[in-house]
């Protein structure tokens, strides 16, 4: 331990050089730069929700409802149709659950979009109870054996896709949707004339 | 119940760190002593506040209390009583919780050690900037990454648990805590490295002070980084245990800065030389942990351990921002007067060799950094979205890894100040000479590649040099020459070799097949044999799994197995793997059979000398302590430089790696 070379430093002053201070400031600089770089970076989720799927047409989607009629997606063109995944163990799902409520009475009236629902690794007697609890009358198949979520690549719930009249997929989102996020997309969408 | 005791506790740490902080700040600016004997009490706030939200969620996740979200998010009535508890770091929240914890324990531990020194400006400024990160993690729990969240409406019955990867190897719960430990050790030199910068004390005082800290926090996130190289062999069924992915280069960036750091601050002890150096390697090792954690927390990287999306983010990336621009403002308001007094007199010498060891760690990190970031920087600039993958990150580290062996083997017997040739040869004559024996007994028994032959001939080099040093140490002062920094660090070289030359070998030597087995069929891969005997649905509470018996070399039979978790989607394969001290056969179920007796597909890998990377682990940790032990004091003003004569005394001091 040099303690005396330290106490040399101090009697000698330091030449009159700035190289410590212009390298700090370069670096700085540098780095001041890489930080504009990541903050303006887009989750990874975001960009994983562009799914090959986008501008293609959806996978055929249909199954029992709960009410024990048939559902189809093929049936509901002419509509925007929000296919949501969900399951009543999913917590975001309980969280986003009122948006889509809000969502689909806005649209009822018109017609013009509408919510169906593909249960996700859960069961028919679960989902009953949660929809019971909190509310909304939107078609929901079971997805037995999970072949829906795998045509549509969905990792886990919720994940939503945004379909338009002409049953093609516009649009991917994973984790919760909010009302006014999805009439955006809808009011997008419109304006694009699909 | 758990949900306002975890939120007063995280409100307490918080309110701690903040009133700890403006009253010590006032004391130092009043150069007020009560101030500062009053702010450093707030310690105990802040352990309490983090305890009693430890104990908080802890209890909430033991009850089941589905209320808090984070429970209903992580836990599940079926989940064994080890991963409910490791349930704590299964994802985001619960892991700024132990990362408080962690913190707080530092804290209490360094305050209690600067006791006597309390009224000392140094240990005032070292304080406050703890007290600032504390306020930080605290925060973020206060604010956007609130463990203790409750579910409003409909309590649900039971929860999903946590993340499959998350609750299928004992070892979760150990690796998360040790990287902890060690990420977080890193902010104590931190401190003290502001806290010099602050008041101008910018002798070697204050790196005396945090040499051994930085010390633990690098063994900590070393025996971190193994754990979790282990644990992802043993759960993840692909063979490997290194992928280059983000999160694993977040926890190796800072260890690089950390290592360059141990080594470097020897030639500044000894020859007062690389003081900005020094002091930036301990401001970037701390601010590389926090970016790593704004790469692996806020979602911007596809990771396999993103095991959650968050918003947490922003708030990171800000606190990198300040940590950045405090840190480079310091080193320019301050760094001039560093200026060191001595220079390198040859670059054959020990600090010769300390600098081209910096330099090289410096690449290592600059390269793994750059391979990390770089599809950020990419889309960035012209919207091109790539990865960067194991190849870019092998064929760059390669030349790098070589290079440091090669230093590691001769560094150890560098005189300080200038070696002659005679000297040199002397003394690297027998570990050379053992290298190349076993360089040419590798090439006789068949072994051929250039990169693994040239790793074992550097490895076993690098080897020779500190076992060298160890004998004569020990022959010297018996077993207390295997004790202090110099000895222990050279145990620590030995640690690496080891796991170099497995590294190599494994990536060199390894098989690997996949075979369709019907029930008693057997087949064949290097030297082992690999027998089906048939497949068994097993259930657990938390899981179902199909495992298949397959017997190895016509001994035991070990049980592959792909497992269903409840409300996962993808089923999890999980390896069983033999272990030798030669090789390891790695067995997985590739795909389990259509019908009961039907065929299965087994994979079969065969990886030689895995086991070492693992006993390579033990070693380092070894050396670690060893070289932590508080050892013969030496008199500060020790002469410096090397005496002319040969064998009178280990260099004091470790090597680079």
């Amino acid at each position: 331990m040099s303690e005396s070379a330290s106490d040399v430093d101090v009697v000698v002053s330091a030449p009159r050089r700035h190289t410590a201070r212009w390298a700090a400031i370069t670096l700085g600089v540098v780095l001041l730069l890489f930080v504009a770089v990541l903050a303006t970076r887009k989750s990874a989720a975001d960009k994983q929700a562009e799914s090959p799927l986008l501008g293609k047409p959806a996978p055929s989607l249909t199954g029992t409802g709960l009410d024990g009629s048939q559902v189809s997606l093929a049936a509901m063109h002419g509509k925007w149709v929000v296919v949501n995944f969900m399951a009543s163990w999913c917590v975001p799902c309980r969280d986003e659950h009122p948006e889509l409520v809000k969502f689909s009475q806005r649209h009822e009236a018109a017609g013009d979009a509408a919510v169906l629902g593909v249960i996700f690794d859960d069961t028919e007697p679960n989902v009953r109870r949660f929809f019971d609890q909190l509310g909304g009358s939107w078609p929901v198949v079971s997805d037995p054996g999970g072949r829906t979520a795998l045509d549509f690549g969905v990792r886990g719930p919720p994940e939503s896709f945004l379909v338009d009249p002409n049953g093609f997929v516009v649009w991917k989102g994973i984790g919760q949707v909010d009302a006014n996020g999805l009439d955006k997309l809808v009011t997008q969408g419109k304006a694009r004339g699909a | 119940m758990s949900a306002i005791l975890g939120t007063a506790g995280v409100w307490l740490g918080l309110m701690g760190a903040l009133i700890g902080a403006v009253t010590l700040g006032l004391g130092l600016r009043r150069r007020d002593d009560s101030l500062l004997l009053a702010g450093r009490k707030y310690t105990w706030v802040i352990v309490a506040g983090a305890v009693l939200g430890v104990v908080a969620m802890e209890s909430a996740l033991l009850r089941h209390d589905f209320s808090l979200k984070y429970v209903a998010e992580n836990g599940s009535r079926q989940t064994p009583l080890l991963f409910t508890i490791t349930g704590m770091w299964s994802a985001l929240e619960g892991s700024i919780l132990l990362w408080a914890l962690v913190l707080s324990g530092y804290l209490a531990v360094m305050v209690r050690h600067f006791r006597k020194r309390a009224t000392d400006p140094l240990v005032g400024w070292a304080t406050l900037t703890v007290f600032v990160v504390a306020a930080f993690f605290f925060a973020l729990m206060a604010g956007p990454a609130n463990p203790f969240r409750v579910i409003h409406g409909a309590i649900p019955t039971n929860g999903p648990g946590p993340n499959p990867l998350l609750q299928n190897h004992p070892l979760v719960a150990f690796h998360p805590p040790m990287l902890y430990l060690g990420y977080v050790g890193f902010t104590i030199p931190f401190a003290f490295a502001v806290a010099a910068l602050v008041t101008g004390r910018l002798g070697e005082g204050w790196l005396v002070e945090t040499r051994r800290w930085t010390l633990f926090a690098w063994g900590f996130l070393t025996i971190g980084i193994i754990l979790g190289a282990w644990w992802s062999y043993e759960v993840l069924g692909w063979g490997g245990y290194w992928a280059w992915d983000p999160v694993e280069n977040a926890s190796f960036i800072p260890w690089l800065t950390a290592t360059a750091y141990l080594h470097s601050v020897m030639v500044q002890e000894r020859r007062g030389m690389l003081r900005i150096w020094n002091l930036s390697l301990l401001l970037a090792t701390f601010s590389l942990t926090i970016l790593g954690t704004f790469l692996t927390r806020s979602g911007v990287l596809d990771s396999v351990h993103s095991f959650t999306e968050s918003p947490i983010g922003p708030w990171i990336l800000t606190f990198f921002g300040l940590v950045v621009f405090t840190a480079v403002g310091l080193i320019a308001w301050r760094g001039d007067r560093l200026r060191s007094p001595g220079s390198i007199d040859s670059p054959v010498s020990r600090e010769g060799a300390f600098l081209a060891n910096n330099l090289l760690f410096a690449a290592f990190c600059f390269v793994v950094l750059l391979g990390t970031v770089f599809p950020l920087l990419a889309e960035a600039v012209n919207g091109d979205r790539l990865s960067v993958g194991g190849p870019y990150f092998n064929r760059m580290t390669t030349p790098i890894v070589i290079a440091l062996l090669f230093l590691m083997a001769i560094a150890p017997v560098l005189p300080w100040r200038k070696a002659s040739e005679e000297v040199l040869r002397k003394r690297l004559f027998w570990p050379a000479a053992t290298a190349t024996l076993v360089v040419v007994l590798c090439v006789a028994t068949g072994l051929r590649g250039l990169s693994p032959l040239v790793v074992f001939w550097l490895g076993t080099f690098a080897a020779g040099s500190a076992v060298r040093q160890l004998v004569l140490s020990a022959r010297r002062q018996g077993w207390r020459g295997l004790m202090g920094r110099a000895n222990g660090g050279m145990i620590v070289h030995i640690g690496v070799v080891l796991i170099a030359v497995a590294f190599a070998a494994s990536h060199a030597y390894g098989h690997s097949r996949e075979f369709r087995l019907s029930p008693g069929q057997s087949a064949h891969l290097s030297g082992h044999t690999v027998t089906y005997l048939g497949s068994d649905t097993v259930k657990a509470s938390n899981k179902t799994s199909v495992q298949a018996r397959v017997r190895v070399d016509g001994g035991k039979v070990y049980g592959p197995a792909i497992q269903q978790f409840p409300f996962a989607t993808q089923a999890i394969g999980s390896p069983s793997v033999k272990s030798g001290l030669h090789d390891d056969v790695y067995i997985t179920l590739a795909a389990a059979p259509d019908q009961t007796g039907g065929s299965a597909v087994i994979g079969v890998i065969v990886q030689p000398l895995i086991i070492w990377l693992w006993i390579g682990g033990a070693v380092i940790a070894l050396g670690t302590v060893l070289a932590a032990w508080p050892g013969r004091r030496r008199r500060p003003t020790a002469p410096v430089s090397a005496p002319v004569e040969v064998e009178t005394k280990p260099e004091p001091v470790g090597a680079p790696l």
